[in-house]
């Protein structure tokens, strides 16, 4: 492998030669640097599911309850928060993509924000903004509409934390999309939906796909903002993730343990899904 | 290619469209398992297991050696009093470094278990000191330091009109408690089942009825008071001491009776990996004069 590196040359002078044993050495630093890091992801994840799998014959069924309402309320609502920022946020790329506006930079930052910071901001921000005597949140109330401690609220901190990373990623993938493929289309008489759904979706669907992949899996992993914002409760607000470090910090590892391995082996599933539907479609395109 | 991507799109409407739908159907759908208050039949009455610490207040004179570096964990509700105390021995002794590491007992006890490296262990219950002792990671005796009182906290304004611990069982009332493992969250289930008891105080169905309110678990005390300090929640039960004078300005406190109030007992310990003349120079600091002075100044009860 450390070969893949080094120039191919037969030169036998004593400098080329020093030069291909150092080129050699930074082939084989490459390498350790490489695998050490795949080492270092691969391990804690290995040990964690040998664990799990060690633990699994012994959960209760109250344990199994908890996995199952946890597993359904981070899939259901993990989901919803992936159609509302699919609906939300496809014309928000466009926009950002296609039309010059004043603003559009600061937009442009704001919307990078939530990627930045981190979780526990998000939650104190959603908090002010929409808990009960938030900016929001205190006019809400008043209208007898209270997000706390509800599904909602964990849909919203999803939507909030996720979005970005979809918005991104769409709007590369518009970018790749030349605007003249765009107007050829409008000079033979198309309208501007049949251009985008027939022209700029599908061009920019590989850039589309990877947000939601990404989107898809920073929601099921929030944990942070959910905590803060919208509370602790099964069935309710506990998913997967405040399920886990609920059992955790319960001093009840082995559920925590088997919930782990469950939510791994979940968002697998999605990666490797996501990597098949990509391969396709650039297949298809080349 | 163009085929493809039709199939696609359609999927990915499909999908959406599916999804909206369960958004919309979610909320309402979902049973609530595990959150019913459980009462034991016979209600401890507070202290726990008297038989598991047995000393109380053998204080020796607290000796800190020359320097040295002093990590204590300890439950959240000792979040101030112990940093106060912790200031007060490095002001005395300024080459003594005391580290806190404040979290739910039942917490600790897992990191502790994990082998997290600490001197100290002072617990906000019995079960979670026997626990830790359990796995090990404890050596010596425990010694009951200090006690605590349960009240039940509202925000300043008092959203859900609360007058007493009754109305707890009161409809649509929001209310926040700390998970059953959490020391607090165990002394508050006991405290709901001691009132249930006095049907004609408390009402029928007491425990089903303020058990039907409990809108979210928190993995600490602390949590708790946040959460009604914010105005999220219409009520929390937490310790007397945890309200400081930080959240004072923000909260009401309403009693709890004596009669129904569960008197938490806090023990402490030295951990079997640490340095343990730091540790009993600390145990013997907090179980002295000084040391039960100030937590005396942060709200908790004195020994008898």
């Amino acid at each position: 492998m450390p070969d893949l590196v080094t120039p191919t040359t037969s030169a036998r002078s004593s400098s080329r030669r020093a030069g291909h044993d150092a080129s050699r050495g930074l082939g084989v630093a490459v390498f350790i640097a490489a695998g050490l890091l795949v080492l270092f992801l691969a391990l804690p994840l290995g040990a964690m599911s040998w664990r799990a799998i060690q633990e699994s014959r012994g959960l209760t069924p109250e344990g199994r309850d908890l996995l199952w309402q946890a597993l359904t309320l981070s899939l259901t609502t993990s989901l919803a928060s992936l159609a509302i920022i699919t609906l939300l946020g496809t014309p928000l790329a466009w926009l950002l993509v296609r039309r010059r506006f004043r603003g559009a930079r600061l937009v442009d930052t704001l919307v990078d924000l939530p990627i930045v910071l981190p979780p526990a901001v998000a939650g104190i921000a959603l908090l002010m903004a929409f808990g009960r005597q938030g900016v929001f949140g205190q006019w809400l109330d008043q209208l007898g509409i209270t997000v706390g401690f509800t599904t909602t609220a964990v849909v919203m901190a999803q939507v909030f934390v996720a979005a970005p990373f979809y918005v991104r990623s769409a709007k590369t993938g518009l970018l790749s999309v030349s605007p003249e493929t765009e107007e050829a289309a409008m000079v033979d008489g198309a309208t501007g939906w049949m251009v985008f759904r027939d022209i700029t979706l599908p061009l920019a669907l590989p850039g589309i796909a990877a947000g939601l992949v990404l989107a898809w899996a920073r929601a099921l992993g929030e944990f942070g903002a959910t905590i803060m914002f919208a509370g602790n409760f099964p069935g309710i607000t506990q998913t997967m993730p405040l399920a886990i470090y609920g059992r955790f910090s319960a001093g009840d590892l082995q559920s925590a343990l088997v919930l782990s391995l469950v939510l791994l082996v979940t968002s697998l599933a999605i990666l490797l899904t996501a990597r098949t539907v990509s391969s396709r479609s650039e297949d298809t395109d080349g | 290619m163009q085929a493809s991507i039709t199939m696609m799109q359609r999927m990915i409407v499909g999908v959406m469209l599916m999804l909206a739908a369960i958004g919309v159907a979610a909320p309402g759908s979902f049973a609530t398992a595990q959150t019913a208050i459980e009462c034991v039949a016979s209600p401890s009455g507070g202290s726990g297991n008297p038989a598991a610490t047995p000393a109380t207040a053998s204080a020796s004179q607290a000796v800190f050696p020359e320097s040295g570096e002093l990590t204590v964990f300890a439950a959240a509700s000792l979040t101030d009093a112990f940093a106060q105390i912790g200031d007060d021995i490095m002001a005395a002794n300024p080459d003594i470094d005391i580290t806190f590491n404040f979290a739910g007992s039942q917490t600790l006890v897992t990191q502790l278990t994990q082998g997290a490296p600490a001197d100290v262990f002072a617990a906000a219950n019995d079960a979670q000191m026997q626990a830790a002792i359990g796995e090990g990671v404890v050596a010596g005796e425990p010694q009951t330091f200090t006690r605590n009182r349960l009240a039940i906290v509202v925000p300043a304004d008092n959203p859900a009109n609360l007058a007493g611990p009754a109305d707890l069982a009161r409809d649509d009332l929001r209310l926040v408690l700390a998970l059953p493992e959490v020391p607090v969250g165990l002394y508050s289930r006991e405290a709901i089942c001691d009132m249930a008891e006095d049907t004609s105080a408390y009402g029928e169905g007491f425990v089903e009825q303020v058990g039907a309110n409990i809108v979210s678990q928190e993995e600490d005390v602390r949590v708790v008071v946040t959460k009604v300090q914010l105005g999220e929640a219409d009520a929390g039960m937490v310790y007397v001491s945890d309200i400081t004078a930080d959240v004072a300005g923000d909260v009401e406190i309403i009693e709890v009776p004596d009669d129904v109030n569960v008197i938490a007992t806090y023990p402490i310990a030295p951990v079997g990996d640490g340095d343990a003349a730091l540790a009993g120079a600390f145990i013997a600091y907090v179980l002295g004069p000084e040391g039960q002075a100030t937590l005396e100044d942060y709200g908790f009860t004195v020994l008898p």
